[in-house]
C-alpha cells in the first residue's frame, strides 16, 4: 500500500490493520513521533493528517485517508515552525519524550484557533501528557507563536 | 487477530440482515397500545444505555466515559469537550483520538470507533439523565428527532447501521465494553413496533 508521509510517496507492505504509528517508525524509520501508550491515552504519536491532529497509535493504516505530516516535515532546522521556534526561546522541553506530540498538537491547534485563550489551550493540550510538568512553558509558547503567526 | 476476523463477521451479519427497508413495516395501528408500550420499555433501556447514553449530552458539550473498570458514568477524561459544534472543532477534534474505521475491535481503554465521523449527538437528543417520559417526549417530537415520524426513525437507524455507525457500534463496542442490550434487530423492530401502537408514552 502507498502511503505520503511529509511529502514523500512510500510503498509499505504491511497488514491493514497495523497503526500509522507502526508503519512511521518500523517500517518507514520515521522517529519522531513516540509511543507512550498505544491507546490514545498520551498523544506522544500525534502526527497530522491533511492538517488535522491524529493519534497515529489509534489510526490502523488502513484506514488512512490523505497525507501525513511528523515533526520531521513540520519545519526545517533552517526554517522552524513558528511552534518550534517558539518552544526553542521558551526551552519548553524537559526530558522531551512528549514534546513531538506536544508541538504537532499544538500547531494543529493554531491552525484551527489562531488566538487561543490559556482556557482553550488547556483544553486542547489536556490530551497530551507530560509526565515532566512543562504545561506553563507549552502554555506561554503557544501564544508566543500566536503572536508570530497573526505578524507573517 | 482472530477476533478482529470474528467481530468484523458479526458486524457484516448485522449490516447484511439489516439492509435498509429490510424491515416490513407493521401497518399503523396494528400493534396494541400494550405492546407499542413494551416496546418502547425496551427502546429505553437501549437510549439509556451508557453505549448510546454517553455521547446524547446536553448543552455542556462533555461527552461522559463509562465502563466495568470505572463504575458510574463520569466526564470524559483529558478535560475533554466537544463544543457546540459537538464535533470538537472548537477545542480537540473528536477524530483526534477517535479515528474513522468500520474495525470496531479496539484494545480496552483505547479510543472506541465507528465507521462515521465519531461525534456527540445533536444536543435536542439528550438522553443522558433523562426519565422515561423525557425521551418519549423527545423521540416523537419532530422538532427535537430530525424532523422524523415513526418510520422515519426506523429508516434513521437501518441507515446509521449501513454506515457502521454508532448504530451499529453500540452493539459491538469492541475493547471489552458492555453492548447495548439485546440486538440492533430487535431495537429497529421495537422502534417500528412502538410507532405502529402510535408512539405511546408511559405519562399520556
Ligand atoms: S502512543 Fe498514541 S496516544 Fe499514547
Ligand atoms: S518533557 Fe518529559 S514528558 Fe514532557
Amino acid at each position: 500500500m502507498k502511503l505520503t508521509v511529509n511529502g514523500t510517496e512510500h510503498e509499505v507492505d504491511v497488514e491493514p490493520e497495523m497503526p500509522l504509528l507502526w508503519v512511521l517508525r518500523d517500517e518507514l524509520n520515521i522517529k519522531g513521533p513516540k509511543y507512550g501508550c498505544g491507546i490514545a491515552q498520551c498523544g506522544a504519536c500525534t502526527v497530522h493528517v491533511d492538517g488535522m491532529a491524529v493519534r497515529s497509535c489509534q489510526l490502523p493504516v488502513g484506514d488512512l485517508e490523505g497525507g501525513v505530516t511528523t515533526i520531521e516535515g513540520l519545519g526545517t532546522p533552517e526554517r522552524l515552525h513558528a511552534v518550534q521556534a517558539a518552544w526553542v526561546a521558551h526551552q519548553v522541553a524537559q526530558c522531551g519524550y512528549c514534546q513531538s506530540g506536544q508541538i504537532m498538537q499544538a500547531a494543529a491547534l493554531l491552525d484551527l484557533n489562531p488566538e487561543p485563550s490559556d482556557a482553550e489551550i488547556d483544553a486542547v493540550m489536556s490530551g497530551n501528557l507530560c509526565r515532566c510538568g512543562t504545561y506553563p512553558r507549552i502554555r506561554a509558547a503557544i501564544h508566543d507563536a500566536a503572536q508570530k503567526l497573526s505578524e507573517a | 487477530m482472530q477476533k478482529s476476523v470474528v467481530i468484523l463477521a458479526a458486524v457484516s451479519i448485522a449490516g447484511a440482515a439489516l439492509a435498509e427497508g429490510a424491515l416490513t413495516l407493521p401497518e399503523e395501528g396494528s400493534i396494541s397500545r400494550a405492546d407499542g408500550q413494551a416496546a418502547f420499555e425496551r427502546i429505553y433501556e437501549v437510549v439509556t444505555h451508557p453505549r448510546c447514553a454517553n455521547c446524547h449530552v446536553g448543552e455542556d458539550n462533555i461527552p461522559m466515559w463509562s465502563g466495568p473498570s470505572y463504575g458510574e458514568a463520569r466526564p470524559h477524561g483529558m478535560h475533554i469537550n466537544a463544543g457546540e459544534s459537538r464535533i470538537g472543532a472548537e477545542f480537540l477534534p473528536c477524530q483526534t483520538c477517535h479515528v474513522t474505521s468500520d474495525d470496531f475491535d479496539t484494545a480496552p481503554h483505547a479510543a472506541p470507533r465507528f465507521g462515521i465521523a465519531w461525534q456527540l449527538a445533536p444536543v435536542e437528543f439528550e438522553w443522558f439523565g433523562k426519565s422515561r417520559a423525557e425521551i418519549c417526549a423527545q423521540l416523537k417530537d419532530p422538532e427535537r428527532n430530525g424532523g422524523r415520524d415513526w418510520r422515519g426513525l426506523v429508516e434513521h437507524l437501518e441507515h446509521d447501521a449501513s454506515l457502521n455507525g454508532p448504530v451499529a457500534w453500540g452493539w459491538s463496542p469492541g475493547g471489552d465494553r458492555d453492548p447495548a442490550p439485546r440486538t440492533l434487530e430487535e431495537h429497529v423492530e421495537d422502534m417500528a413496533l412502538w410507532g405502529a401502537a402510535g408512539q405511546p408514552c408511559p405519562t399520556d
